[in-house]
Parts: structure tokens; C-alpha cells; sequence
């Protein structure tokens, strides 16, 4: 699951309140693979994103794996340079989830990934 | 249609492990989506430049999401049935660790660059576990677009003593209302086992403010006849649009050819009669009824003014 997809889901558990963001338990197997850098895309993209959600949850993975994921302006910048567009795709295309969990923010419900899908799924009395 | 998946069970067990790898091996299955999902992609009417980024309801293994890919959309799909997004998942790898085509035409101008880059760069797609019967667990006004394709008619059969289709779909339907950004829309094709079902399926997404009709391609065919639901936010562009894409019919049977079941005319009836409501029902609207109205709204994502000592309260006689 890409952080893209992340920014978008949000928690629709029984009593749940925003639901958003949903936190990625510590100790998740990441996964970080480049591609293409598609420029068109990315700029569409960011404008979807939440921007303090996908930056607060890119701060707390890199806590882990500095290495890999580029830190992120706390604020968009207003002119984008090759160098920043092509971290933005790094995180929001190449750094993916692939086991762990997700975790609802009011409610402490917890979403398991596995194998890079996040099993989403709702009891029917969590409705 | 002679057998029904749908009257055996849950979607998840019928698309089990052999179905699914069955279902996205078969020629005759990967035609029909693509039919389908270009048909869906043309009643979209995105503009082909911009990127949009499309959500994909019953995705299965992933085979109209490729179609997606191809126009160069970002796509994510959900489907219930793990082992359908499990042979989603493994095609998507297989594809990315094929090395990228060589490119022998040479390139006139940067746009065309840009295009070649989409098309040989890892799938735009990304997957999710998920019921769609329980709501979309989306942040307000995500996506640009909806497709689903031949999904919805699962939502009309209840598998356990606790599922009402009728509450699933209305579920659905709000939280796709929620989700699809303003002016987006949502094309969904379906297989209605009844006529009722297919009401009962458009009156829902009239329930929840969406505005739409059904559009029935090869209504004279008994195989062939496929059944989409295209719903927008904006009813005028609508009401046009329905009269440029007529439904597709074989050449044979031109005069038969319009068979819409309009929602929009229906939706007119009841606006007319929303004016009139207000006189004869004086006194309904009390300050609890506008709050939780208001709290509703607010769930949906809308901009809602704040609850004060003065909600609810009359104007003076004059003003």
C-alpha cells in the first residue's frame, strides 16, 4: 500500500469521530522501490493529498528508516524544484506498506495490512 | 444469464483462490471487462490529459484497473474477496519486474515522453480489502471519478440474517456521495437480476442526492444488454449528456433503442414537492430535527454553520 493510498483512507468504525489520519503501528516491514519520476502526476497528486497528514506520517516512518524516505518541507513550497518533485514520488509512490498495521486514531481499532493490501473490512456490529 | 453467483453465497467464497485465477485467466472474461470498462471510461467523459485519480469498486483481479492504467489514471480498487486482489497483487509485481519495452520510435516532443513514462512505469494502482456494503473508508471529496464494474448487483442479495441490501446499499451509495469530489462521477455497470432490483438500485442513489439514470446498452439482447448506472452531482450536465450517449444497439433494432430509466425527471417530481412540504407540515422541523440534519450534513463533509443559541429560532414577524 502506497502513502498515497494512506492519505486518502480514513477510519468508518462505530464511533469514530474524523477517523483521520490513521497512524502506521511502529515496527511495519516497508518496503522502497524507485520508479519513473512521473513530474505531471506528482504536481496533480499533491494537490489531493492532506499535506500535514502525509508529513507527520513520513516524520514518524523515518524514524525508523531514515534512509530511505526523504524528509518533507513542513509546508508545500510554492515553487518545486526537479530535486523536491522527485522526493514527493518517492513517498507517495515508491515507499510502500507491506505488513503491519493501521490504527484508528479514536478508536484504536487496528487495520491489518498484509502483503500490501490493508484488510479494511467492518464487522457488523462495528457498522 | 442462467446461473447466478450471486444466489450462492458471499462474493468472497464464490471468488475463492481457483475462481479467481480462473476468472482473470479466461479470454472471454478479460474481453468483456475491457468492453465494459472502456464503455465505462467513454460515460466518464474525464478529460484524457489530466491524470484523475479513479476509484475502483469490486476491482476482482485487477483487470479494469489495467484499462485505467492505460488512459493513465491513478487507481484504487477494493474488492471483498481476498484471493481476487491476492492475483491482482502478483500480476501488478510480475509487471513491474518486467524490464521496461524498448522504445524504437523515436520521440518528437516532450508530451509524447511523458506518456511513454506512464505507460512503462510501475502499475498507478494500489489494493484494499474492503465491503463496500459497510461504507468507504475515504477522507470527504477524494476522488475524481467512480467506476465499478459489475459489481453492485452483489450489494442487492443479503448472506447472513444481519444484511439488509436495502441499508448496504444506502450505505454504499452515501459514502460514494461523500467521497467523489464535487462535480466528480461515478459510472457503475451492474447485472440486475430484476427490474425491481435495478429500481430499487437508482432510487438509493437518488435517496443520497446523487442525480443520474440508468443507460442500457443492447436492451434487446439477452446477453449482451448491460446496464449502467452513471450518476453526477450536477443535474442539468447530466440531462444533457444523456441525450448525446445514446445507449449502443445493434444496428438491427434502431427504434427500440432508448430505454433509460431516467432517475432525473423522477428527482424533478420530488423537488416540486419538497416546496410544498414546509406549509403542511408546520411545527416538524424543531430545533433537534435542524441540529441533527445539520450534524448529518457535517458527516458528509459539508461546510455546515455552527450550532449557536439561534439555530432554529424564528425571525421576527417583520423584518
Amino acid at each position: 500500500m502506497r502513502l498515497l493510498t494512506h492519505n486518502f483512507l480514513q477510519s468508518n468504525v462505530k464511533g469514530t469521530e474524523k477517523g483521520y489520519p490513521l497512524g502506521i503501528e511502529r515496527g511495519a516491514e516497508l518496503s522502497v522501490e524507485s520508479s519513473p519520476v512521473n513530474r505531471n502526476l506528482v504536481l496533480k497528486m499533491l494537490n489531493k493529498v492532506d499535506y500535514s497528514a502525509l508529513v507527520s506520517i513520513t516524520n514518524n516512518l523515518r524514524e525508523e528508516r531514515q534512509e530511505d524516505i526523504p524528509e518533507l518541507p513542513p509546508s508545500l513550497p510554492e515553487t518545486l524544484e526537479e530535486e523536491t518533485i522527485a522526493n514527493y514520488h518517492k513517498v507517495l509512490f515508491d515507499v510502500q506498506l507491506v505488513n503491519g498495521f493501521l490504527v484508528c486514531p479514536d478508536t484504536g481499532r487496528k487495520f491489518p495490512v498484509k502483503d500490501g493490501i490493508p484488510n479494511m473490512i467492518l464487522h457488523e456490529d462495528e457498522i | 444469464m442462467t446461473s447466478r453467483p450471486e444466489l450462492t453465497g458471499h462474493a468472497s467464497l464464490f471468488y475463492n483462490q481457483k475462481e479467481a485465477r480462473k476468472y482473470h485467466s479466461s479470454s472471454r472474461m478479460i474481453g468483456v471487462q475491457r468492453e465494459i470498462t472502456e464503455r465505462a471510461m467513454e460515460l466518464l467523459r474525464l478529460d484524457p490529459n489530466t491524470p484523475a485519480l479513479i476509484l475502483d469498486v469490486g476491482c476482482g483481479s485487477g483487470l479494469s484497473g489495467q484499462i485505467l492504467e492505460e488512459n493513465g489514471h491513478v487507481w484504487l480498487g477494493c474488492d471483498v474477496s481476498r484471493d481476487m486482489l491476492t492475483v491482482a497483487n502478483n500480476t501488478a509485481k510480475q509487471q513491474s519486474q518486467q524490464p521496461p519495452k524498448e522504445e524504437s520510435m523515436q520521440q518528437d516532443d516532450s508530451d509524447d515522453e511523458e506518456e511513454e513514462e506512464e505507460e512503462e512505469g510501475a502499475s498507478t494502482g494500489d489494493l484494499m480489502h474492503h465491503d463496500m456494503g459497510t461504507g468507504l473508508p475515504f477522507r470527504p471529496a477524494t476522488f475524481d471519478a467512480c467506476i465499478s464494474i459489475s459489481a453492485l448487483q452483489w450489494l442487492c442479495y443479503s448472506n447472513s440474517k444481519n444484511q439488509n441490501p436495502k441499508k448496504r446499499l444506502l450505505r454504499f451509495f452515501s459514502s460514494l456521495y461523500t467521497v467523489l469530489k464535487r462535480g466528480g462521477r461515478a459510472v457503475l455497470q451492474f447485472y440486475p437480476e430484476t427490474a425491481d432490483q435495478a429500481v430499487l438500485i437508482s432510487e438509493t442513489a437518488t435517496k443520497v442526492g446523487f442525480a443520474g439514470g440508468v443507460v442500457v446498452d443492447y436492451p434487446n439482447s439477452a446477453k449482451a444488454k448491460k446496464h449502467y448506472l452513471v450518476l453526477s452531482f450536477d443535474r442539468s450536465s447530466t440531462q444533457q449528456q444523456q441525450q448525446q450517449q445514446r445507449p449502443l444497439t445493434t444496428g438491427m433494432h434502431e427504434q427500440q433503442q432508448q430505454q433509460h430509466v431516467t432517475v432525473g425527471s423522477t428527482m424533478e417530481g420530488a423537488n416540486n414537492k419538497k416546496k410544498k412540504a414546509p406549509k403542511k407540515k408546520k411545527g416538524v422541523k424543531t430545533k433537534e430535527w435542524i441540529v441533527h440534519k445539520k450534524a448529518m450534513q457535517r458527516k458528509k463533509g459539508k461546510d455546515v454553520r455552527p450550532d449557536t443559541k439561534y439555530t432554529a429560532r424564528r425571525r421576527p414577524h417583520k423584518f
